[in-house]
């Protein structure tokens, strides 16, 4: 496995008004690693992973994608941003295309290809995540669990280096949770690169090679999922990992 | 009856003003469609403009709308008619007409279409230029099409009103549908021309009315 850092986070500061969200995080990602973030509400996962590809204006600090400091005034976001797929909690589908055209556009608008090339490599896409059959629908007559697949399709389309889930499963009916798992399990399978930021902590157990656990804004511990979960060197993990426990997530049959 | 018939329907005088009313006719259709164009294009370059963000900008498309759309259609036709010579600005009856209509037209499809736009959630912008997508690329493929589609009744509403308000022209002694019936009207002493007028924007309008009807329905997402 290549062990150099797909994403590098150095000294990563976020803060609105006044009200300071992130307070210096660092954190490497290799290539073909997975990785979950785990936190309370509010501990600044979500805004972290939106840094990442600049949908969150970091305040200060630095963030390398392959090679690239997306925060240097010469660099083209739109073209590194190919490089960063997103996976987002609602979807976000686009309901006037279907599910092909969902796939198709950023491949045909932003890397050019011809529509033959685009509908091949969304039909590609497609495949991987079990939708190939719904190619012709529209995002509106989807399940949720089939609309978050469509969501990650369109997100590979391009071939990222790394993907982004921000809490992937948490607007799913419980018995749709699953699909979509399996589907990022066989993604990380197949050597993509991935930060996860979830709830689903029987995922993150079973299929991280690390755990990043945040709280108020800083990583407090990161390990691998056994020390985060079996023990952990922190009372502030301790104490999140536990109250999971006591109700353990639903649809982790990791 | 025969004395209703004679006063409003009356075939002698309708064979001697119907030209009259084709050709005013003809304007008021060129009219509308030069309102309805200029009005709709220039109306969604101003809520593209607002949707920038751009503090100045917004403020000055707000702006625009909001008097617009405060002021009656016929002050301005008026004004740019009667007002604007002074200033060196003449301007032909027919285009001070379609200048404040188009202007008056694109207030309120502006303030439809940003409707739309708003009413959008962040997360297909998000997702839009998550994939690489620029933010004119974002607007022209992601946001301005469900934008519109969700547009749509209000745009066909305000542009049956506005092409209506052709009729304004007849102030400014525009030769369009209303003041063609009204000079003959008056030249025959005999009120028949006007029905002829009204039956002219019933064959204008109905037309209208029914295509707006239709896209209402067509325009709808696919489920």
């Amino acid at each position: 496995m290549n062990a150099a850092p797909i994403l590098e986070i150095v000294g990563l500061h976020k803060a609105y008004e006044g009200n300071t969200v992130l307070r210096g995080i660092d954190l490497r990602v290799r290539a073909g690693q997975l990785i979950c973030v785990i936190g309370p509400s509010g501990s600044g996962k979500s805004t972290m992973l939106r840094c990442c590809n600049r949908l969150e204006e970091p305040s200060a600090g630095q963030i390398v994608v392959d090679g690239v400091d997306i925060m240097h005034a010469r660099t083209d976001l739109n073209a590194v941003r190919q490089k960063i797929g997103m996976v987002f909690q609602q979807f976000n589908l686009y309901p006037h295309l279907s599910v092909l055209g969902n796939v198709m556009l950023a491949l045909k608008k932003v890397q050019g290809h011809s529509h033959a090339e685009a509908e091949k490599r969304a039909r590609q896409a497609l495949d991987q995540v079990g939708m190939l059959a719904k190619a012709d629908s529209y995002p509106g007559q989807l399940s949720g669990g089939q609309q978050q697949r469509v969501g990650i399709a369109r997100g590979i389309a391009l071939e990222p280096k790394v993907m982004l889930f921000d809490e992937p499963t948490s607007a799913l009916d419980p018995e749709l949770v699953g699909s979509v798992l399996q589907v990022m399990r066989q993604l990380r399978q197949s050597g993509m690169t991935m930060l996860v930021v979830t709830h689903e902590m029987a995922f993150a157990r079973a299929a991280a090679d690390r755990v990043v656990f945040m709280d108020g804004g800083v990583i407090v511990e990161e390990g691998p999922p056994e020390q985060i979960f079996g023990a952990p060197r922190h009372e502030r993990t301790k104490a999140f990992v536990s109250r999971y426990a006591a109700h353990a997530g639903h649809g982790g049959q990791a | 009856m025969e004395q209703f018939l004679f006063t409003f329907f009356n075939a002698e005088i309708a064979a001697r003003y119907w030209r009259d009313i084709l050709h005013g006719m003809g304007v008021t259709v060129v009219l509308s469609l030069a309102v309805i164009a200029a009005g709709l294009l220039l109306g969604l370059l101003l809520a593209v403009a607002r949707a920038t963000g751009k503090r100045a900008l917004v403020f000055l498309v707000v702006a625009f709308a909001d008097v617009m759309r405060a002021l009656p259609p016929l002050i301005i036709i008026i004004v740019l008619f009667f007002a604007f010579p002074y200033i060196d600005l003449a301007m032909s009856s027919f285009t001070a007409t379609w200048l404040a209509l188009t202007l008056v037209l694109a207030a309120y499809a502006e303030e439809s279409i940003w409707a739309g736009i708003a009413a959008l959630p962040r997360g297909q912008t998000e997702a839009a230029r998550s994939t690489g997508l620029s933010w004119g690329q974002t607007m022209g493929a992601v946001i301005l099409p469900q934008a519109l589609r969700m547009a749509v009744p209000a745009l066909t509403n305000r542009v049956i009103s506005i092409t209506k308000n052709t009729a304004l022209g007849s102030v400014v002694a525009l030769s369009e549908i209303l003041n063609t019936a009204q000079a003959a009207s008056s030249n025959a002493g005999n009120p028949t021309p006007l029905m002829l007028g009204a039956l002219a924007y019933l064959v204008i309008f109905i037309p209208v009315v029914l295509f707006a009807r239709w896209l209402e329905t067509r325009w709808r997402w696919k489920r």
